[in-house]
């Protein structure tokens, strides 16, 4: 079985986040898994996810699914007669999970429409399944809201969300990933969603949140996130460039002659007449930018997930609580 | 208020000592009573050291009382002559005990002094003994060494015990062990450390099987300990080393202060597996840890080609080391990438008790944006909450580290040992169970239990 293909076509569901994709990945891994015991089995699903993290280009917030299937596999308390009994029941149990899960993000709008009030202008960030719920449920309870939405570079999702939100009747305006500070003293708070929520209690999200959350404290505006529990993973970065995610290729200085052969080898084939040596591409300039960046905790007014409304410092222990008990 | 004590105190121990022959009959009376009060407070100083301690502090207070002391520089009449005579038992008294008693800096009276001379009952374990003279010598020195050294001799004053007819080990070997404790905190005060082992074994001492054969409840109890130091402090360290490294990346330049073991060895391990890093470390008086850790590092074995994803790596060069002194911090502090740091013992608000100076490196990483990094087994979490390094603390005695000209007599020396470097300055604490930020240090305990030795 190829976890890959199969994870990729679990993301294609819009409603599935990539640590539920991960999570369902795995659990058909189970399924079809030829393990006749406990250990092969385990072997196989840690293997299975390492799999998945290397042929991701963002491996963060899937690992986190991947650490949490995992865990409970090898601490599921089980009554099955024989193994294949037991591998169907995990499956069953993987499903059932996703299916709770997909009622999480409703959890989380209720929980945080009631600090939406009236007449609010927010800040959001990106585009986020979870935040749109949010405002959706707020605009349906007659709250009138505006948003201004970043444009969010490279990824350019922002537009996404500007364009879901004025269909549904909620002004709307895209914003420049620049112009975050001139609109912040217009904002009454930020909101944003998450890839991960980490052990510090910091936040790890598309490229551009760390920017909103230190305008934000400068301005002082609250700044909260929204995260799923099965976001929540056991990671410790002291900075960016100790995130996983990071790499050398990452803002490296390139050589001049460098990258000129770098604008010759992208042109040629596409357009061999047009030869722009010095002309920088949006793609050039993509490629050795981070996708994420870590929000450090002290940034962060609130965490909604389905727990409950967390300081940072509840994320944590709860975090801890979780894994170190 | 220091200062008029000596002057006086100079005078008075000169006239002390007269011909007999030539006083007069009030003079010898004098004379006399002022031996019996000099064997006296003597006898007090060595029975209850706590207790001549807290007299010292206490006694400043009413100005004509009549256990006035030294440094009451203005009484008449009646009182003079015992004035008189309490400088002349001070004068008496052997040099550290003049050191002490002129310690009179009052808001730090209460700060636990080494106590010399103390604690001669006759229960005392020979290997107690010595151990009490390493302590206060420092020649073993730092909270995990003191702990193994201290669960080492306990195994030892164990076997050696036999309990008495007519009673039980459970009941009656606590109450053997009391004296030994009581000797090794006058020879230094206890480590949190101490104190958290030591509080196991009394739960172990108690919940001991009346019905076991004797030896073989003492055997039981020496595995205990055996098992406590195993999974407490030598396996957390090698966990906590395997997380720090993880921390640590090719091209690195770790900032340290002082020396504490664990850091040391998350260094050498970090250097074993091959990475590239650089270490400053930053080294205070009186003590001067650090030059032991440069030691370490700069004689670590070359390391032999490492595996590392399926290709070999050339052996790394040499740790390169930048050795300083707490006032080059500033300027070093932009060169480092991370601080790590060593802890005596982590209070449940999150508060990092370390060596002093430990606040003021953190403090300025902080100011830096370095991140700070406490490696702390969870065996030195200490329920207490401490909010500065003055409610408790502990002085170095001056005579060990003193590097100045000793006889200077308006100069009173004080160095504190530890220091409290509040959670805002800490990044995480790296325990064996991961790295924690302080804020959530209180949780750990809970979820660890205080899981049994």
């Amino acid at each position: 079985m190829d976890i890959c293909a199969t994870y990729r076509r679990k993301l294609e569901d819009h409603q599935i986040s990539p640590p539920l994709a991960a999570i369902l990945s795995l659990a058909e891994l189970c399924a079809t898994s030829t393990a006749g015991t406990m250990f092969e089995l385990t072997t196989a699903l840690n293997e299975g996810a390492d799999l998945l993290k290397h042929h991701s280009s963002n491996p963060i917030s899937l690992t986190a699914g991947c650490e949490l299937f995992i865990a409970f596999v090898s601490l599921f308390a089980h009554d099955s007669t024989s193994f294949s009994d037991l591998k169907m029941e995990l499956v069953r149990q993987g499903d059932a999970y996703v299916r709770q899960a997909l009622a999480y993000r409703r959890r989380i709008a209720e929980l945080a429409v009631d600090f939406i009030k009236d007449d609010s202008v927010i800040l959001t960030h990106s585009y986020s399944r979870v935040v749109m719920e949010t405002l959706l449920l707020a605009h349906r309870r007659n709250k009138r809201v505006s948003v201004y939405v970043t444009e969010a570079r490279p990824r350019g999702l922002g537009v996404k969300t500007a364009e879901a939100l004025t269909a549904a009747g909620i002004p709307c305006t895209v914003i420049l990933d620049s112009a975050v500070s001139y609109v912040m003293e217009k904002v009454d708070f930020v909101l944003v969603g998450s890839e991960a929520v980490v052990e510090s209690g910091g936040l790890i999200n598309a490229i551009g949140s760390l920017n909103i959350a230190i305008i934000a404290k400068a301005a002082n505006k609250p700044f909260y996130a929204l995260a799923e529990s099965y976001k929540f993973h056991r990671l410790f970065p002291l900075s960016q460039y100790d995130l996983p995610s990071h790499n050398p290729r990452i803002l490296s200085f390139a050589s001049p002659v460098e990258r000129e052969k770098a604008t010759e080898d992208i042109s040629s084939p596409a357009s061999p007449d047009i030869r722009s040596v010095g002309a920088i591409t949006q793609d050039e300039i993509a490629r050795n930018n981070p996708d994420v960046d870590y929000t450090r905790p002290d940034l962060i007014s609130l965490v909604f997930s389905e727990l409950g409304s967390l300081t940072p410092s509840g994320v944590s222990q709860y975090l801890v609580g979780m894994f170190a008990g | 208020m220091s200062t008029p004590t000596i002057n006086n105190e100079t005078p008075s121990t000169a006239n002390s000592q007269p011909n007999q022959k030539s006083m007069t009959k009030a003079e010898r009376r004098e004379l006399q009573e002022k031996q019996r009060a000099a064997k006296l407070a003597q006898k007090q100083q060595s029975q209850t050291p706590m207790n001549s301690k807290a007299k010292s502090k206490t006694a400043p207070a009413p100005k004509k009382s009549s256990t006035g002391p030294a440094d009451v520089t203005q009484s008449s009449g009646a009182d003079a002559s015992k004035h008189h005579l309490k400088d002349t038992v001070a004068a008496n008294m052997d040099r550290e005990a003049v050191t002490s008693k002129s310690r009179s800096l009052r808001i730090f009276s209460h700060f636990g002094l080494p106590k010399y001379g103390s604690g001669g009952k006759g229960d005392i374990h020979p290997c107690i003994l010595r151990l009490a003279l390493q302590f206060s010598e420092f020649r073993i020195c730092g909270a995990n060494a003191r702990c193994i050294a201290t669960l080492t001799a306990f195994k030892t004053v164990i076997q050696d015990y036999t309990t008495p007819q007519s009673n039980t080990l459970s009941r009656h070997l606590m109450s053997h062990l009391s004296p030994q404790i009581t000797h090794l905190v006058s020879a230094r005060p206890m480590s949190v450390t101490m104190g958290n082992a030591i509080r196991q074994l009394k739960l172990e001492i108690s919940g001991s099987d009346i019905d076991l054969p004797e030896q073989d409840a003492k055997d039981l109890l020496c595995h205990k300990i055996d098992d406590y130091i195993q999974d407490r402090i030598i396996v957390a360290d090698d966990v906590i080393q395997n997380f720090a490294l993880n921390k640590i990346k090719d091209g690195d330049v770790i900032l340290t202060y002082a020396r504490s073991s664990i850091v040391e060895k998350v260094l050498l391990h970090a250097y074993k597996m091959g990475k590239r890093f650089s270490v400053i470390i930053v080294d205070s008086r009186p003590l001067l840890e650090g030059k032991a850790l440069l030691q370490a590092l700069t004689s670590a074995p070359p390391v032999s080609w490492t595996l590392s994803n399926d290709s070999l790596l050339p052996p790394p060069p040499p740790i390169a080391c930048t050795y300083a002194l707490l006032p080059a911090l500033p300027s070093l502090i932009t060169e480092a990438t991370t601080v790590i740091l060593g802890a005596h013992s982590l209070h449940s608000n999150g508060a990092v008790y370390s060596r002093a100076g430990t606040a003021l490196v953190s403090m300025v990483a902080k100011q830096h944006n370095v991140p700070v990094l406490v490696c702390c087994e969870t065996y030195k979490f200490s329920d207490g909450v401490m909010l500065d390094g003055f409610g408790k603390n502990e002085l170095a005695p001056s005579h060990l580290f003193q590097t100045s000209s000793p006889q200077t007599p308006n100069l009173e020396i004080l160095n504190p040992l530890y220091d409290l470097t509040p959670p805002s300055y800490i990044t995480a604490v790296v325990t064996e169970v991961g790295l924690i930020p302080p804020s959530s240090i209180s949780s750990i305990p809970m979820a660890l239990g205080k899981i049994s030795m």
